[in-house]
């Protein structure tokens, strides 16, 4: 072309052919690196959005993809345990999936039927597990249920030595009670204050001295030297000096029910100081340190925070379940996908009568318990209805887990489970019962014990409704083995014994074989009632009762003395400024109702006198 | 620098092109999408096949993706804004998206999303006075300084480079 020849401007049609070329091209190699690199693509999005779903690191090793017949098989699947990053949750050699591809037209995921096999729970790792995201989904709801088991935790079972208990020093401000004395003594004063300027906002002088010097001017008159005008004139003067006097009287009657309240208040902060008195018992007989010797405190001591340990992990999962299949039609919000761009948010739109986002009909699983327990076999899980849009399916998850083969011993694994969101309400289920499976080993806490419970029974129930839960979980133990703890010398439990009540106590444990403990937890999910009781703690607590028990009382006697002592001494002021504020309050009153009365009698006397007069002069009655 | 010079070249060659200004105005219309939205979406692959087919200036669109990318970034959060109301704060929509979103290949759009679907409305929106302006500037410079560039050594070094024999392929017919 000739680059200095003017520019020829042509228009040739709408469709520039050659353009197909590169477009086909551009095609082409969209295909080519869909076929060399769409399978590891697809690997990665899905080890992140199951990342990203679940909390917790999901590898998976070999993923293959069959358009033609819409089936993936994935090979070598790991999930992190959230709770411990060196383990894996699950592990599963084969996952196969057979999805309908109509659902993929819409960019929805409906497996028909799902086959995992070579499942394997509580496997190690090889490296730790990468963290959850910090501001993440289920990083957040780990930081909550850490607050969540921290308000259920109860205090260490302590047996210090009755005996050794002397006495305290108690700081008088540490005290409740003193701290609200003082507050009220402030409110006292404030009080008084404001009843001091109501009084003499009542402006009683001005209607005293005017009521005294009508009653003077008028003390030697009458009709006939006031005369008809003059007498009317009395009259007025005298029934307006009344009506003055009256409100007077109305606005003192007004101050002494604002007194009457303030009083009350006063007394109200009296009784309170009780309250809080008994508050201050608790403080200073935990100063004390005096273990308690009731049962129920013992078990929440011991167990429970083995119980929480059980609880939070169910929790966890419940959460996720809320999270991500929640009840309802409505449109749902959640962040758009992570890129260069500004992320926005993605909204989905779900439709009744047709397919949900997500879901998988029915799965299959093959899984293996190892070891050489009583549990070890092979099962069989069945999980049918995952969604993530339960209203669209209509049909509440259900899985159950049942033993195919054993590894020859004795011993059960059963679980089954609703998870149903179908409705407005969420209604969630579960039940494990495990026979001859190995429980937890660990440390009793606030004595130098480790309890190792071997093999035994574990079973937990779940109801959760709406927002209310209802679990229990128990346990038993036939063949408990207590062992003296060999911890590092800084570890609280790795310690001799201190005392003979902590020597009391660990004999008293280690009597017992046969452990069974109970923990319940009810009530509102976000501040649920934890109640943990075994037959240790009983028994325990009844070998303690027999041994410290009047020790122990005489030693609260001192501590009830010793903070008895300070209240009363910090409270008197108070108490004595009640009394005060009633009495000064009642007097004034009782001083500005006799001096309005006072008047009263005089004028209405006055008004009498000119009244009886009035047929002399002619006046008329109504006057 | 690089990117500079490539954007400078190409901005240079597209307004001594045989392109009208209108085939160069709708081709920097075009291109516009591929800045004002996020890149990885259906909707663009649309646009680049418009731009290859389509008898406009692909050279104008390559330009107006370079130009309009930071422009993008900057009207992000106004994208979301809009997007959100139209997706969410607008009941009268919902049943449309319900529909949409439930139909065959729909959900691959994207549109869901509310930057996606705010930034695609916004580019519609900015089409037309990206197009009149585009189309007034290169009319003015044709009318002005063209000429003179043409004339100069510089325009010969870049029109000489053997890219601008590649770019000649996509330039309008």
């Amino acid at each position: 072309m000739d680059t200095n020849a003017p520019a020829v401007l042509r228009r040739r049609g709408i469709v520039r052919w050659t353009g197909l070329i590169p477009f086909a091209l551009l095609l082409l190699a969209i295909v080519v690196v869909w076929l060399t690199l769409g399978e590891v693509f697809l690997r990665n999005t899905i080890e992140e959005a199951a990342t990203k779903f679940l909390g917790t690191e999901v590898d998976i090793a070999t993923l293959n993809v069959n358009l033609a017949d819409a089936t993936v098989e994935l090979r070598g699947v790991s999930i992190a345990d959230p709770f411990d990053r060196m383990r894996n949750l699950v592990e599963a050699d084969r996952v196969h999936g057979v999805l309908e591809s109509r659902p993929l037209l819409e960019k929805k995921i409906v497996i028909r039927t799902l086959a995992i096999g070579g499942m394997r729970t509580g496997t190690r790792r090889r490296t730790a597990s990468a963290p959850a995201p910090r501001n993440g989904f289920a990083a957040a709801t780990l930081r909550s249920l850490d607050r969540w088991a921290a308000q259920l935790r109860k205090p260490i079972a302590s047996f210090t030595p009755i005996d050794t208990i002397r006495s305290i020093v108690l700081d008088p401000t540490q005290l409740a009670t003193v701290k609200r004395a003082i507050e009220a003594a402030a409110r006292a004063d404030s009080l008084q204050q404001a009843l001091t300027t109501s009084y003499r906002a009542l402006a009683l002088q001005p209607v005293l001295d005017s009521a005294r010097a009508v009653t003077t001017r008028l003390s030697g008159a009458n009709p006939r030297t006031l005369g008809i005008t003059g007498t009317r004139q009395a009259v007025t003067d005298v029934r307006r000096t009344l009506a003055q006097v009256d409100s007077a009287r109305r606005r003192v009657e007004s101050l002494a029910r604002d007194a009457r309240t303030g009083v009350a208040l006063v007394d109200d902060e009296l009784h309170a100081l009780d309250d809080a008195r008994r508050a201050d018992y608790a403080f200073a007989r935990s100063l004390l340190k005096l273990p308690s010797i009731e049962a129920p405190d013992l078990g929440g001591a011991l167990f429970g925070d083995v119980s929480i340990d059980r609880f939070q992990k169910m929790m966890y999962w419940a959460e996720m379940a809320q999270k991500y299949v929640p009840p309802g039609l409505l449109p749902r919000e959640q962040p758009g996908p992570k890129r260069l761009r500004m992320a926005g948010t993605t909204v989905a739109f779900p439709k009744a009568r047709e397919y949900p986002d997500f879901l998988l009909k029915r799965g299959d699983v093959a899984l293996a318990v190892g070891g050489r327990n009583a549990a070890s076999g092979d099962y069989v899980a069945t999980i049918t209805n995952v969604t993530t849009m339960p209203a669209l399916v209509r049909e509440p998850t259900r899985f159950t887990l049942a033993r195919r083969s054993t590894a020859g011993v004795v011993g059960s694994l059963d679980a089954r489970g609703v998870l149903d969101h179908v409705g407005g309400r969420i209604r969630d289920s579960l039940g494990v019962d495990a026979s001859g499976v190995t429980l937890p080993t660990f440390p009793l806490p606030g004595l130098p014990l480790r309890a190792q419970l071997g093999q035994g029974t574990s079973r937990i129930d779940v109801l959760r409704m709406g927002d209310r839960i209802a679990a229990r979980w128990t346990m038993r133990a036939p063949a408990v083995v207590w062992q003296r703890s060999s911890a590092p010398a800084n570890a609280p439990a790795a310690r001799d014994i201190r005392n003979q009540m902590e020597a009391l106590a660990v004999r008293v444990i280690e009597g017992i074989n046969d452990l069974e403990v109970v923990a319940d937890l009810t009530g509102d999910i976000a501040r649920p009632t934890l109640n943990v009781r075994s037959n240790l703690d009983r028994l325990l607590a009844e070998r303690l009762r027999a041994v410290g028990g009047e020790e122990l009382a005489t030693a609260e006697a001192r501590v009830r003395t010793q903070v008895d002592r300070i209240v009363d001494e910090r409270t008197a002021p108070l108490r004595a400024k009640a009394d005060s504020l009633r009495a000064e309050g009642e007097q004034r009153v009782a001083d500005a109702r006799a001096r309005l009365d006072e008047e009263t009698r005089k004028l209405d006397e006055r008004l009498k006198a000119l009244l009886n007069a009035r047929g002399i002069l002619g006046l008329p009655n109504d006057e | 620098m690089l990117v500079f010079l490539k954007l400078l070249q190409s901005l240079i060659k597209e307004l001594h092109s045989d392109g009208t200004p209108l085939q160069i105005a709708l081709g920097a219309a075009l291109g516009a999408a591929l800045g004002l939205t996020p890149i990885a979406n259906i909707h663009n692959a649309l646009i680049v096949a418009l731009l290859l087919v389509l008898n406009v200036s692909f050279g104008a669109g390559m330009l107006a993706w370079g130009l309009f990318v930071p422009i993008g970034f900057v009207l992000d959060p106004l994208f979301d804004r809009i997007g959100h109301r139209l997706l969410v704060e607008t009941p009268a929509l919902t049943p449309l998206w319900t529909s949409w979103f439930n139909a065959p290949l729909m959900p691959y759009t994207n549109f869901n999303n509310s930057v996606v679907l705010g930034s695609v409305v916004g580019w519609l929106a900015l089409f037309v006075p990206i197009a009149a302006l585009v189309y007034y500037l290169v009319v003015r410079y044709r009318a002005t300084y063209g000429e003179r560039v043409r004339q100069s050594r510089f325009y010969r070094a870049v029109t000489a480079s053997q890219a601008y024999n590649v770019y000649r392929w996509f330039s309008p017919e």
